[in-house]
């Protein structure tokens, strides 16, 4: 899948390029926004699926979803499903699907690439939830690299689920949210009930957990809203 | 010899002998409660006006003995530095001084004209004493009311601290301490090193202590121009 | 060569890590780390996420002192560290003991790796280093790495918690197998592995007053 944001000479954004295969198709909601529409029940164990998202110098792009993506094992012994996304920013990016949620004994694996440049902005969450309810979790392994003018300012892999290596009780929650944001002063730092903002040059890095998603969702509501900037320590 | 034994090889920064210039790194050691803070508080006062002078503390709980200098020393908050020890305050004066170093280093670093560091121990038992590798000399600070038997039990500081203080002589009668054993004990096992017997609380000024701090200044800095 | 791996990991060289729990300290005080299998699970954790990047990078920056430009490929993973600890006072952590490390391994195993290093590296970079120096390979520097992930904060529950010694040090044996697990898996890559948990913890404990601990 693919979607190319570019300024137009009105300084309005256009998509020239959106297009989709496999089991994910784009659809354009609005001026530089598409919303990812899942063709088939899944993403299947096996499924391999890669965005390649470029936003231009003085355009801008939000990508959405229309619904939750469920990740479900495939029959017999499940391969992981994956799903890449690398973006190349030179305007401004805003990648905000809705959540992931992993079924018992589905097991996804997310990636992140960014690669911002000078003047770049980024704004990209994610929000996962290990089993349907009453199920047994599924697992998840997220990275997220972040590079700015060619310096990596952000590079972690969060594993969440039994058999992740620090998915370990007593903190083995259920449902997990984090946002990246680069395009703003430098945050201080914020802390909270599991729940961290961590300052990054150009922004900050927020992080929440909890046994359900909407009180992951409000507890890094609660370490993110206020833009205090960094006082020097 | 080997070119990894020539001993130009362990010339070592850190040790006073071979680490020119900088200030008087002045370590003070003794058990809980004997007046350490009292003393480097002491000396502050006294001494701050003559010497460009700064502080590193080592309480157990990082700051509270650095608090307590900031409100008695009048020490501006620059020239105190506080390490935490890991619970194990002897090991960040003698066995790994890392810590310690990094916050004279800080200091120095800071304050170009330093002339005398006070780095006072967190409280620790008899045995505990500072490495070379991080003071020039160091001061034992133990009390009367500890008991008249503390310089006869001996041990590292007591014996071989370059100056033994024996604080709060005032208790004496109150605890039944002899202050002439106490210094007939300290001068037995001390080999000719001073001891000094005295009271903060009727020298705040700690003006013998003082005394002998000026005159380690002096050394070292004939030391370092010779 | 075994000697010098022997001097890297050995608790006692004075390299500053006697000051720094890892986590233990605010994790006791979260009530998350009790006992001595919370503190397995714990020390689980920290080995398979910080304990992994820093064999990676300490391998790396092992390797990288054969570089041509070993200042750049120094620079290069001192801005990988920082990438994957987000954490300031965890980077502050790292950056406090690389400059310990520097100090004692510098005296310790001469080499003009040394020199190129950053002004108060990472620690995983001045354990690379050192390995390098002291005639070890990236894999060594990537074992002393993991080992001392979980070494220095399972002293600092012992002494935090006074824990049975001998529990302790059977807890740290018995991740032996995980320690080189982690050591090999990290050798030819650089692992992200992060547990947001500990940056928690880290953060938290940062701008307490009443810790015995630097980290």
């Amino acid at each position: 899948m693919e979607v190319v944001a570019r300024r137009d000479a009105r300084g309005r954004t256009v998509l020239p390029v959106v297009r989709a295969s496999g089991q994910l198709a784009v659809r354009r909601t609005g001026e530089g926004a598409v919303h990812l529409v899942a063709t088939a029940f899944g993403p299947l164990g096996g499924d391999d699926a890669e965005v390649r998202l470029v936003v231009e110098e003085g355009a801008r792009l939000s990508v959405h979803s229309v619904a939750a993506a469920v990740v479900l094992p495939a029959r017999g012994g499940s391969p992981p499903s994956r799903q890449l996304v690398r973006a190349e920013v030179a305007g401004v990016l805003h990648l905000t699907p809705e959540p992931t949620v992993v079924t018992a004994r589905a097991v996804h694996v997310a990636e992140l690439h960014a690669e911002l440049g000078e003047g770049g902005e980024l704004t990209a969450t994610e929000q996962v939830l290990l089993g349907r309810a009453g199920e047994a979790p599924g697992r998840w392994t997220g990275t997220t690299r972040v590079v700015v003018s060619g310096r990596p300012v952000l590079h972690t892999t969060v594993g969440l689920g039994p058999g992740t290596p620090a998915w370990l009780p007593p903190v083995a929650p259920r449902a997990y949210v984090s946002t990246v944001r680069i395009g703003e002063p430098r945050a201080a730092v914020q802390t909270g009930v599991d729940a961290v903002r961590l300052p990054l040059p150009g922004g900050w890095v927020g992080t929440a957990w909890a046994a359900e998603l909407h009180e992951a969702v409000a507890r890094l509501a609660g370490v993110t809203r206020e833009r205090d900037l960094e006082v020097a320590r | 010899m080997p070119p990894d034994h020539n001993l130009d090889d362990y010339v070592d920064p850190y040790d006073p002998g071979h680490r020119h210039g900088g200030p008087l790194r002045v370590g003070l050691g003794g058990p809980v409660g004997s007046g350490k803070t009292a003393l480097a508080a002491a000396l502050c006062r006294t001494l701050g006006a003559e010497y460009d002078l700064a502080v590193v503390t080592n309480d157990i709980y990082t700051t509270e003995d650095a608090d307590f200098l900031r409100r008695n020393a009048v020490l501006p908050d620059d020239r105190i530095e506080a390490v935490q020890t890991g619970c194990c305050p002897h090991t960040a004066i003698r066995d790994d001084i890392t810590a310690n170093l990094d916050a004279v280093e800080l200091l120095e670093s800071r304050h170009p004209g330093l002339e005398l560091v006070l780095v006072e121990s967190g409280g620790d038992n008899l045995t505990a004493s500072f490495s070379y590798g991080l003071v020039d000399v160091q001061v034992f600070v133990v009390d009367v009311a500890g008991g008249d038997k503390v310089p006869r039990k001996g041990g590292p500081g007591v014996t071989a601290s370059d100056l033994l203080v024996v604080n709060k002589t005032d208790l004496a009668p109150l605890v039944g301490a002899d202050l002439g054993v106490m210094r007939r004990d300290a001068d037995a096992v001390r080999g000719g090193k001073p001891t000094l017997l005295i009271s903060l609380r009727e020298d705040p000024a700690a003006t013998e202590v003082a005394a002998w701090v000026r005159g380690e200044v002096r050394a070292r800095a004939l030391q370092s121009t010779s | 060569m075994t000697a010098a791996l022997l001097t890297l990991a050995d608790s006692r060289l004075p390299a500053g890590g006697h000051t720094h729990s890892g986590g233990v300290e605010q994790a006791i005080a979260a009530e998350l780390l009790t006992d001595p299998a919370s503190l397995a699970l714990f020390l689980r954790r920290r080995l398979t996420t910080s304990g992994a990047v820093a064999a990676g990078l300490a391998a790396a920056a092992c390797r990288a002192v054969d570089d041509t430009d070993v200042v750049a490929a120094l620079a290069a993973l001192d801005a990988e560290a920082d990438a994957r600890t987000p954490a300031p006072a965890l980077r502050a952590a790292s950056r406090q003991q690389g400059r310990g490390l520097v100090r004692v391994g510098g005296r310790a195993w001469p080499h003009p790796a040394w020199a190129a290093l950053p002004v108060q590296p990472h620690h995983p970079l001045a354990l690379g280093v050192a390995a390098a120096a002291g005639g070890l390979a990236p894999r060594d520097a990537a074992a002393a790495a993991a080992y001392l992930s979980v070494s220095g904060p399972a002293t600092a529950a012992q002494r935090l918690l006074a824990m049975d010694p001998i529990t302790v040090a059977a807890v740290t044996a018995r991740l032996g197998p995980e320690v080189d697990a982690v050591a090999a898996a990290a050798v030819d890559g650089l692992p992200a592995a992060a547990d947001p948990l500990l940056d928690l913890l880290a953060e938290v404990h940062t701008v307490r007053t009443d810790r015995f601990f630097a980290s």
